[in-house]
C-alpha cells in the first residue's frame, strides 16, 4: 500500500489513545488511514477506526513502561511504503496532505523544533539535557516519517542494534545525563549520529510538521507545574475545534498527559467521524 | 474625498488628578509635532471650560460623556461598566494614594471619534517628536504597540509579555491607531462586549486581577479577532513606546526634552536621573506630569 499512519500502542491506556488519534486523523479528512501495531487485544468498539491491526513482530513480553525495545520493529511491521509514525498520545487537528508532500523529499524525517500551545518555539532543554550535553541531534520521535528505502532500512537496523545493546551505546554516546531507561528519541539520535545523517533526516530551519508538545515545563510559564491540565483550560467544540488556554490548536497536538483523554472527548470524535 | 484625521484623548478627573490638564497639554503637542487636531472625551466639560478658557480653541471637539439615568434603560456600555475601581497611584516610590481610576470609556472610541483616522492616546503620553504621525501613512487599519521599553531598564519582561503567565500576548492600549472600517467596528463592538462581561473574560483568560484594564481587554479582543491565535489583525505602531512607571518622577519638561528621575529597583527612594531628547514617553506618574505641565 502507498501511504499511511502507524501508531505503536501497548497497554489499555495507550490503545485508547491510539483509537482517539486514529479518529482525529479521519475527522480531519486526511487522505490516508491509520494502522495500529500492538500485541494487546484491541477492543471491538475501537476496531473500526483502524485500517489494520498488526501484531508486534517477534514479540516477547517485557515490563518496560514505554516498550521501547519493540519500536524499531515498526519499519518491518508497517503495511505502507511511506509511513508517518505517531505516538499514541497525539491529536491530528488538520489534514496533513501538505506534510506528505514535504516528506517526499526525504527517506526519513524527524522534527527537531517543537512548539508550545501558544506556538512559541520550545527553547528549553528541561527534558532534553542529554541531547544538549552529548551533542546529539534534537530529534523527536512523536511524529516522524520513513519510506521503505535502503537508507531507512540501515537506519532502523542501527536502531535495532542500539535498542538491544542500549547501555553499551548510551555509555559511548550519551554519557552525560545517562538515563535510567532507554528512550526512543535518544536511540534515534544516536543512530543518526553514527550514520552521520542528521542533516539528511532533519531540517533545523523548518517548523513543519508543527508539533505542539505539551510537556508542562517547556510551556514558557514562570510558575512551575507538574501537569499542564492544572494550568490551562481545554475546550473542544462539537466541530472539533480545540482550544487550550484560549489558543486554537490546529496542527499536531502531543498532549502527553493521559488525563486529557476523556469519554467526552472520545464521544465528540466518534460522533464527528460517524457523520462524515 | 477628504479623510479626517486626529487624536482622541479620554480625560476623566478623579479627586486629585486633573486628566484634563494633561489632555490640554497633549493637544498642543499633537498640533505642534503631529500636525493634527485633538478631540477630548470628558465627563468634566464644565471644569475644562472654566479652568482652560481657550479649551475650545485648543481642542477640535469637546465630547461630553455624562452618565445619565436613561443610559440604564438603554443598557449602554457606559451604564454597565460605570464601576470605578480604586487603584494605587504612586508619585515616586515613597508616596502612594488610592484614587478612582475611570478607564471604562476607551472602548467607545470608535463611536465617539469624529475622525475617519484616529490616534487614541493616553493623556500621559508626552509627545516630543513626529513619529506617531506616521500612523496616518501606514496602510494597515489597526496599529498598537506589542512591546514597550522601560527607561529605568528594570526587569519587567514578564509583566508585559502576556496578560498572565498562561494567557495571551499583551498589548498596550496606551496608543492605538484605527481607521473607521467594518472590521474595526467589529473589533470595538467586541471590546465593549468583553468590558461588559469582564468577570467572565477575566476568569477564562486567567487574568486573576479584579480590575478592568484596557490593555487586557484590547489584548483579548485582538486574540479573538485573530481566531484565537497569533495573526495580523493588529500591526505595530511606528517607532518605540518608551515608558516610565509611576514610581519614577518627571522632574523637568520643556519642548522636546525631559529630565526624569528613574526608580532604582531594590533601592526605595533612590533615583537615577536621565535626560531624554526628542523621545515620546508614556509618563505614568501623573502627579509629576501635572507639576511639570504647570511649570
Amino acid at each position: 500500500m502507498d501511504k499511511g499512519f502507524l501508531i505503536f500502542a501497548q497497554g489499555e491506556e495507550y490503545i485508547k489513545q491510539a483509537y482517539l488519534a486514529a479518529l482525529s486523523i479521519t475527522a480531519t479528512k486526511n487522505s490516508y488511514r491509520t494502522s495500529i501495531v500492538t500485541s494487546d487485544v484491541v477492543p471491538n468498539e475501537y476496531k473500526w477506526a483502524f485500517d489494520k491491526i498488526i501484531p508486534i513482530p517477534w514479540y516477547e513480553e517485557t515490563d518496560s513502561r514505554f516498550q521501547t525495545e519493540h519500536r524499531w520493529k515498526l519499519y518491518h511491521a508497517t503495511p505502507y511504503n511511506e509511513t508517518i509514525v505517531l505516538d499514541a498520545d497525539v491529536l491530528v487537528l488538520q489534514d496533513l496532505d501538505y506534510i506528505w508532500k514535504f516528506f517526499e523529499n526525504y527517506d526519513l524525517y524527524f522534527p527537531t523544533r517543537v512548539f508550545t500551545y501558544r506556538k512559541d518555539l520550545v527553547t528549553s532543554d528541561f527534558y532534553r539535557k542529554a541531547f544538549t550535553a552529548n551533542n546529539l541531534p534534537n530529534v523527536y520521535n512523536a511524529l516522524h516519517f520513513f519510506k521503505k528505502s535502503e537508507k531507512s532500512k540501515e537506519f532502523y537496523t542501527w536502531v535495532e542494534l542500539i535498542t538491544n545493546n542500549w547501555e553499551l551505546f548510551y555509555g559511548k554516546f550519551c554519557k552525560e545525563f545517562f538515563p535510567k531507561q532507554p528512550s526512543m528519541d535518544i536511540t534515534c539520535a544516536i543512530a543518526a549520529k553514527i550514520m552521520d545523517i542528521d542533516a539528511d533526516i532533519t531540517n533545523v530551519k523548518q517548523d513543519m510538521p508543527m508539533l505542539v508538545h505539551m510537556k508542562p515545563k517547556i510551556q514558557n510559564w514562570v510558575q512551575d507545574t507538574e501537569t499542564w491540565g492544572n494550568r490551562v483550560g481545554i475546550y473542544l467544540t462539537d466541530e472539533l475545534k480545540l482550544k487550550v488556554g484560549n489558543h486554537l490548536q490546529d496542527t499536531v497536538f502531543h498532549y502527553v498527559d493521559n488525563d486529557f483523554v476523556t469519554d467526552k472527548i472520545i464521544g465528540k470524535y466518534e460522533n464527528a467521524v460517524r457523520n462524515i | 474625498m477628504v479623510t479626517s484625521k486626529g487624536v482622541l484623548v479620554f480625560a476623566r478627573n478623579n479627586a486629585q488628578i486633573d486628566y484634563c490638564k494633561q489632555a490640554y497639554a497633549l493637544a498642543k503637542r499633537a498640533r505642534k509635532f503631529l500636525d493634527v487636531p485633538t478631540s477630548i472625551v470628558t465627563d468634566s466639560t464644565e471644569f475644562l471650560l472654566n479652568e482652560y478658557p481657550d479649551a475650545e480653541q485648543v481642542f477640535d471637539k469637546i465630547i461630553s460623556i455624562v452618565w445619565k439615568e436613561e443610559d440604564l434603560a438603554e443598557n449602554t456600555t457606559l451604564s454597565k461598566t460605570e464601576n470605578h475601581a480604586l487603584r494605587t497611584f504612586y508619585d515616586g516610590t515613597l508616596i502612594e494614594k488610592k484614587l478612582h481610576f475611570k478607564n471604562e470609556t476607551r472602548t467607545l472610541a470608535y463611536e465617539l471619534s469624529p475622525y475617519d483616522e484616529t490616534l487614541v492616546l493616553d493623556t500621559d503620553v508626552v509627545i516630543c517628536n513626529s513619529t506617531l504621525k506616521k500612523c496616518f501613512d501606514r496602510t494597515h487599519d489597526f496599529l498598537i504597540y506589542r512591546t514597550s521599553y522601560d527607561l529605568a531598564n528594570n526587569d519587567r519582561s514578564t509583566d508585559f509579555e502576556r496578560i498572565s503567565d498562561t494567557s495571551v500576548d499583551f498589548y498596550w492600549a496606551t496608543c492605538v491607531f484605527f481607521r473607521k472600517t467594518p472590521t474595526n467596528k467589529l473589533f470595538f463592538d467586541l471590546l465593549q462586549h468583553i468590558q461588559e462581561n469582564w468577570p467572565h473574560y477575566n476568569n477564562i483568560f486567567q487574568i486573576n486581577t479584579p480590575y478592568y484594564r484596557n490593555d487586557y481587554s484590547f489584548a483579548i479582543a485582538i486574540h479573538i479577532m485573530n481566531g484565537y491565535q497569533r495573526g495580523d489583525f493588529a500591526k505595530d505602531m511606528p517607532g518605540v513606546l518608551y515608558y516610565t512607571t509611576d514610581k519614577s518622577i518627571l522632574w523637568e519638561l520643556n519642548d522636546t526634552d525631559m529630565l526624569l528621575l528613574l526608580d532604582k529597583q531594590g533601592y526605595s527612594g533612590e533615583y537615577t536621573p536621565i535626560r531624554t531628547k526628542g523621545a515620546t514617553v508614556h509618563v505614568m506618574n501623573k502627579f509629576s506630569l501635572n507639576r511639570c505641565i504647570d511649570g
